[in-house]
């Protein structure tokens, strides 16, 4: 065991993470957009292409890479994602872990266990337009050199 | 090296995704093109029990200018004018919907205009032909007030009036002329500038990204016209149609006698007596004026125009208002013929002018 980890140190090592990069987990965001083509059959072909071109109302996907460049495997890992301003968020991508929702920055859980509190002091249940925060608990813990990836569908607005 | 992907596939936690297309929102609710979009992650972690945090990269996108709006006609049916009536205009409306401030270029054109856009036939062009914008905002347009010629700086979900206004031929036989707005999307930013029309960005092009691109997403504005999608043009039409050749003037003449010099209570028409006629010139056609109304009046026989008698003005009273000619009436006593001559010039639409005159019975 202790072979193996040095083993992959040295490794890691050679491969060098980014200078200045601190810890041993890298986490690099990007944005997707959804480019629609339409293919000589008239079907339409949707693939998910870097987001250069957005206009209100298309749908962006967010994406959170991760990846252990460490020797020790890392656990509790939070990636806690507030979802910009011009963004209303709408849900999970199909090949992603459903994160914790928050509308408040303070509760996470299911958007269904949200509430919302109006001016009137009354409350009525969140709608994914009130998403301000998203957050991602990792149950598992990731080994060195392990990677994953996450990522949440919302338009601009 | 092998390296394991994780894949987090929770059964059951997946959440039906279906939203978005109900995200209906107006123009000033959209995020504004050059709008920089960026998303970090802060992460958590820990590595032997010890805690650590770190941030992901930052992603960010420029939100790029998507360029919409409507062109109508804001009008019921054609303006209705006369034979050489002058600033006669067609009303149009121009709203943005692009997420962004926009200027628009306006072009008015009589030709090219496909059959069955409007009804009737367009027979007939006006001449100086002018679109202005309504700069005061008040829906009608105003010569000498409302000049500007490109609408400026028009915010999103903003709409403003356009003008075509022209010049009513004088020809007899014309009766429809019909006239089509061009609008055209153009680069906003400086007040009163106008600015160049919007080309849509070629993505094929370096340095796309982190600009703000040019998207059209305009609809086709007239089905059967010359508009199509998605080109930043928009297209209406409104007709002028002559709706007025003539107006019902008539003329209603009566007399009072004012006195006989013998019962004052109820005058009789002996020699001697004072009699007051009464003519009242009215146009009950309410569309249009009648111009360059003169009534001449022959004093009758066995009477005698009392001189300086003659009024003109508004009706009111036994007759006229005033005793007096009035402007912008003018009008005498010509003495060869023997007859009042009144120059009344205009009775607009549903307007009285009433003439009185006296005389003595001889």
């Amino acid at each position: 065991m202790y072979l193996r980890s040095t083993a992959f140190w040295v490794m890691t090592g050679l491969l060098a993470a980014p200078a200045g990069a601190a810890g041993p987990l890298q986490v690099t965001a990007k944005v997707l957009t959804e480019q629609k083509t339409r293919a000589a059959d008239g079907s339409v072909r949707v693939a998910l292409v870097p987001a250069r071109r957005v206009v209100p109302g298309d749908r962006v996907v967010f994406v959170l890479g991760y990846r252990n460049t460490g020797s020790q495997p890392i656990g509790n890992i939070v990636l806690d994602n507030p979802v910009p301003a011009a963004i209303a968020y709408r849900g999970p991508s199909q090949s992603s872990a459903a994160p914790d929702v928050s509308v408040d920055g303070k509760t996470y859980g299911p958007l269904a266990t949200l509430r919302v509190r109006l001016a009137d002091g009354a409350t009525r249940a969140a709608a994914p337009d009130d998403v301000t925060s998203v957050r991602w608990r990792l149950a598992n813990t990731v080994p060195a050199g392990a990677q994953g990836q996450l990522s949440f569908q919302a338009v601009l607005k | 090296m092998k390296r394991t992907t994780y894949g987090f596939l929770l059964a059951g936690t997946a959440t039906v995704f279906a939203s978005g297309a109900a995200h209906a929102q107006t123009a000033a609710q959209n995020t504004t093109a050059g709008t920089t979009v960026s998303n970090t992650a802060s992460v958590t972690y820990s590595v032997n029990g010890t805690t650590q945090t770190t941030n992901s990269t930052t992603a960010s996108f420029v939100v790029d200018r998507k360029v919409n709006f409507t062109v109508i006609r804001d009008q019921t049916g054609a303006t209705q004018v006369n034979l050489s009536q002058t600033g006669a205009y067609t009303s149009f409306k121009v709203t943005n919907t692009t997420n962004g401030t926009q200027d628009f270029l306006l072009n008015a054109y009589q030709t090219g205009i496909i059959g069955g856009l409007l009804t009737g036939t367009d027979d007939f062009d006006l001449t100086n032909l002018k679109i202005y914008v309504d700069s005061n905002r008040n829906g009608t347009y105003d010569p000498g007030v409302d000049t500007a010629t490109f609408i400026d700086e028009l915010a999103p979900d903003g709409s403003i009036e356009v003008f075509i206004v022209g010049d009513i031929p004088a020809t007899a036989t014309i009766n429809q002329a019909d006239v089509a707005l061009q609008v055209i999307a153009a680069g906003g930013g400086a007040t009163g500038t106008q600015g160049t029309a919007l080309v849509p960005t070629d993505l094929n092009l370096g340095n796309a990204d982190n600009s703000v691109d040019v998207v059209f997403a305009d609809g086709d504005s007239d089905g059967l016209g010359v508009d199509i999608v998605r080109n930043g043009q928009g297209w209406a039409y409104a007709s002028y149609a002559i709706g007025t050749r003539n107006v019902a003037l008539t003329v209603n003449k009566t007399a009072l006698i004012l006195s006989d010099g013998v019962n004052a209570a109820n005058p009789k028409a002996l020699p001697g007596a004072v009699v007051q006629y009464c003519m009242l010139a009215n146009n009950a056609t309410l569309t249009a004026s009648a111009n360059g109304v003169t009534i001449t009046d022959p004093i009758p026989v066995n009477t005698t125009y009392v001189p300086g008698s003659l009024a003109i003005g508004l009706p009111g009273g036994t007759c006229t208002l005033l005793p007096t000619i009035t402007a912008p009436f003018s009008g005498s006593y010509d003495t060869p013929s023997n007859a009042i001559i009144a120059n009344i010039g205009t009775v607009i639409g549903g307007g009285t002018v009433a003439v009185s005159f006296r005389v003595t019975i001889n």
